[in-house]
Order: structure tokens, then C-alpha cells, then sequence
């Protein structure tokens, strides 16, 4: 049986780690920026450059996107911040909440708060905001979350440069097919309950959407309050609940096979895995119904949070982190779970990669 | 005029490990002290103030004693020779 390999860059309210896998067994690396929260991270392999990107944020010097050349080992220190709101916005950079590839190998985004879009086409070299996002007739009716106004989600499409989705929280889905000149919400059918119209144009708060891998058409959704799905390139949603024991949660993402995952919380209100056990759940047909999976996962006294960004996954290989700094994996598509770390600081986020 | 310009060792990554930087000028202003402290660590510039031009939230600057914030912040007038850069005690 060959060896297979993985990576992961968690990112916890206290720094980074990285850990490496290889049937199963895992190394630790880290902390890196220490005391730093990470909400972001990404590793970049194409054309061979093994480029780690992370976005630390202090909280007192504030956040600024930082790259690796040697996997880690070391990170560069710009003198200036690489990622600075433009003086006309008289808006001050948050958060980074998501670095994301292109689809063209030289491309990189990178979402934040507050709400900006930022795109550089030399290997993040140089970046600047997306202009025609930032100036949508909608932003100024947008409403930020417990997170700030934070663009946490960027989708693009391998085969198509032009088209891009994203998705903010209050604002909802927004979408380009012209390379970010312009956009159009994308929120038709998703419910935003704790308004006076539950069905707007725009201001849902969209937890996190994905797509699926081989159907370029077919993405999944959790909102805040609401799981979907759209079969019409994210244009209109669907819900498809059937099954869970609560709507409500954050992350999300679909393993190679198909398969979508999600861990549920009960509601808003309290935020917690529901009744005391972590249960993930499953949807092996795209969401007509769900499975919980419990194998290896505490069903007693378990009060865990998985934030937007924890759960991920690299081929069939599963993964998510909890607030309480407990990190899982799965090996099987989710049948079975076991305990990578389990005093980890808060995990903020979760990057898998499979070699 | 010689200012010293007294940061917290969590700024020494930004500063070249220097805690106490003097420096002399003519200096009518906070403001100004920081354009000069800028063209010395120019990485302090980005950890100190937010692209606005605003002290970051979480920093602290004192003119001798005072607290810049609760003064006209960076147009504050120089009635010390000390200028003191913390981090605020907030966190968690």
C-alpha cells in the first residue's frame, strides 16, 4: 500500500501549527506567531513553489498576511503591511479571514474584514482591492456579524478565470463572471430569519458554501440558520435539511467522493454541538438526507463549537477543529474519527493536503 | 530637542530589537516625532497606526504621562522629552 501524506495548517486563536501526517501517525510544528490569532492559511503548490501564506492578527499591532518559502520553517517580515485598506475607503484592515488560489496559477484573493476582496496576479508580490466590490451599491446597507464584516469565503473556478463567488457575513452571496468588474447578489432562496423580510436580495449571513468536485454547478451552503444546496452555479438555493437535528453551524466542505459534511450546533442562541454530543453529519446524495457519524466522537458532555473555517478536507481524508482546541481527522470519508490534538489553543481554522 | 521614544519589547521584532530610540529635531508635535521614529523603523509605521492614520486601539502612546488619546492624539504637543509606546493591557 502506497504512503499517503498530509498537511495540515491549523490556525488557533493563539497561533499556527503545522502538521504532517503519514498513515495516520502526525507530527506537530509550531506554535508559529505566537500569541498571533490565525483565522486564514494556505498553501500553494502550484508550479512547484511550496509557498505557505498565513494572516496573523494581533490584536494589539494588528493583521497582516505573511508568506513562508521553506514550509514553515521560517516567515518573512515586510516592513509594510501587504494587505492595506486604500486611503479613499477610510476603512482600516481587520481581519484576513481566507487566502484563496486563482484560477490562474499566479492568482491569489484574500478575504477580510472589513468586507474587502483583494487580488494579486504576481504571486502576491503586489495586491490590490477589488474595486468593483467594494464600491457595490449594496455595501452600505450590509451589516457585519459577532466577526466583523468579514468576506470569508472565496470560490473560484479552475477552467473559468472569470468567475468567482463569495460570500459575507451580513451581506450573503455575491458572484462576478467577468473577473471581479462586476458583481450580483446570489441569495434567492436563503432565509434570513432575524430581519423583517426573510427573503432579501442580499443581507443573509452565510456561515461558508463550497463546491462540489466534480459537478461545477452544484454548491452547498450552512447559514446562519439553514443548510442548502444550488444546482444552478450558485444562483438560487434549496434547502436541504432532512435529517439534521439543527440547521444552524458553520463549517462545511465536501470530500472527494461527494460527500458533504457538517457538524451542527443547536441554535444561535446558545452554540454548542447539540445535546452534548459532536456528531458530524454526512450526505452521501447531495443533501436529500443525512447521516450522523459518531465513531470515535464523544457522545457524552461533549459542548463543542466548530467555527466557519475548521472543517476541511483533502481527498477523503476529514478534518475539523473545535473551539475547545480538540482536533479530529478521518481517514474513511467519516466513518470512523480519532483525536489528532486535544489541547490545542482555540482553532480558528482548519487547511488539509494531501501529497 | 532630543526625544526619547520608549517602546514595548513587543515591538522590538519591528524596531531591530532597539527599546529606547533617541531622537533630535525640532518637534512641535507627536505627529512629527513619529515621521522621524518612521524614517528610523519604518515597519513600526504599519503596527502602530492603522492605514487611516489612527492610533490602533490597542495601543497606547504617553507624552510623559499623558495619554495622547484622551489629548488631540497625534496633534498632541511635546510637553516632555518621553514618549512611551505600549500595548494595551486588553487581550484574552
Amino acid at each position: 500500500m502506497a504512503e499517503e501524506h498530509q498537511m495540515l495548517l491549523v490556525g488557533t486563536a493563539k497561533g499556527l501549527f503545522i502538521l504532517r501526517g503519514t498513515n495516520g501517525k502526525w507530527k506537530i510544528d509550531g506554535l508559529h506567531f505566537a500569541g498571533r490569532a490565525v483565522y486564514s492559511a494556505f498553501f500553494d503548490q502550484r508550479k512547484g513553489r511550496n509557498e505557505m501564506w498565513a494572516g496573523p492578527v494581533s490584536w494589539h499591532f494588528g493583521a497582516e498576511l505573511l508568506k513562508s518559502t521553506d514550509m514553515g520553517a521560517t516567515w518573512d517580515a515586510p516592513e509594510r503591511m501587504r494587505i492595506k485598506m486604500p486611503a479613499n475607503t477610510k476603512k482600516a484592515l481587520e481581519n484576513i479571514w481566507q487566502i484563496a488560489p486563482g484560477a490562474n496559477d499566479d492568482t491569489l484573493y484574500v478575504g477580510t474584514a472589513p468586507g474587502g476582496l483583494f487580488e494579486s496576479h504576481d504571486r502576491g508580490e503586489t495586491w490590490k482591492l477589488n474595486s468593483g466590490l467594494w464600491k457595490h451599491p449594496h455595501r452600505k446597507k450590509w451589516n457585519p456579524g459577532f466577526g466583523g464584516l468579514c468576506l470569508h469565503t472565496i470560490v473560484t473556478d479552475k477552467k473559468n478565470p472569470m468567475e468567482i463567488k463569495i460570500a459575507v457575513s451580513s451581506a450573503g452571496v455575491y458572484q462576478t463572471a467577468d473577473g471581479g468588474e462586476t458583481w450580483v447578489s446570489s441569495n434567492e432562496g436563503i432565509k434570513a430569519y432575524f430581519l423583517p423580510n426573510q427573503y432579501p436580495e442580499f443581507g443573509q449571513c452565510v456561515h461558508k458554501i463550497e463546491r462540489h468536485p466534480k459537478k461545477k454547478n452544484t454548491f452547498f451552503l450552512q447559514n446562519h440558520h439553514g443548510v442548502y444546496r444550488s444546482r444552478d452555479g450558485a444562483v438560487t438555493w434549496q434547502e436541504i435539511e432532512n435529517g439534521l437535528p439543527s440547521n444552524f453551524g458553520f463549517g462545511l466542505t465536501v470530500s472527494d467522493s461527494g460527500s458533504v459534511f457538517i457538524v451542527p450546533l443547536d441554535s444561535d442562541g446558545v452554540r454548542y454541538t447539540c445535546e452534548g454530543r459532536l456528531r458530524v453529519y454526512r450526505s452521501r446524495d447531495e443533501g436529500k438526507s443525512w447521516e450522523p457519524l459518531t465513531k470515535g466522537l464523544p457522545q457524552k458532555n461533549a459542548y463543542e463549537v466548530i467555527l466557519r473555517d475548521s472543517v476541511a478536507s483533502a481527498g477523503n481524508n476529514i478534518f475539523f477543529g473545535t473551539k475547545n482546541g480538540k482536533l479530529f481527522g478521518s481517514g474513511d470519508d467519516g466513518d470512523t474519527w480519532k483525536l489528532i490534538e486535544g489541547s490545542l489553543p482555540e482553532i480558528c481554522c482548519v487547511k488539509a493536503y494531501q501529497f | 530637542m532630543a526625544i526619547t521614544v520608549h517602546l514595548s519589547g513587543y515591538l522590538k521584532p519591528f524596531s531591530g530589537g532597539e527599546t529606547e530610540i533617541t531622537l533630535s529635531g525640532e518637534y512641535a508635535t507627536l505627529d512629527d516625532v513619529l515621521d522621524s521614529l518612521w524614517q528610523r523603523h519604518l515597519s513600526l509605521r504599519d503596527r502602530v497606526l492603522t492605514e487611516t492614520g489612527d492610533i490602533r486601539q490597542h495601543v497606547n502612546i504617553f507624552v510623559g504621562s499623558d495619554d495622547v488619546k484622551r489629548l488631540k492624539g497625534l496633534q498632541t504637543s511635546l510637553k516632555a522629552n518621553d514618549i512611551h509606546i505600549f500595548n494595551a493591557i486588553s487581550g484574552g
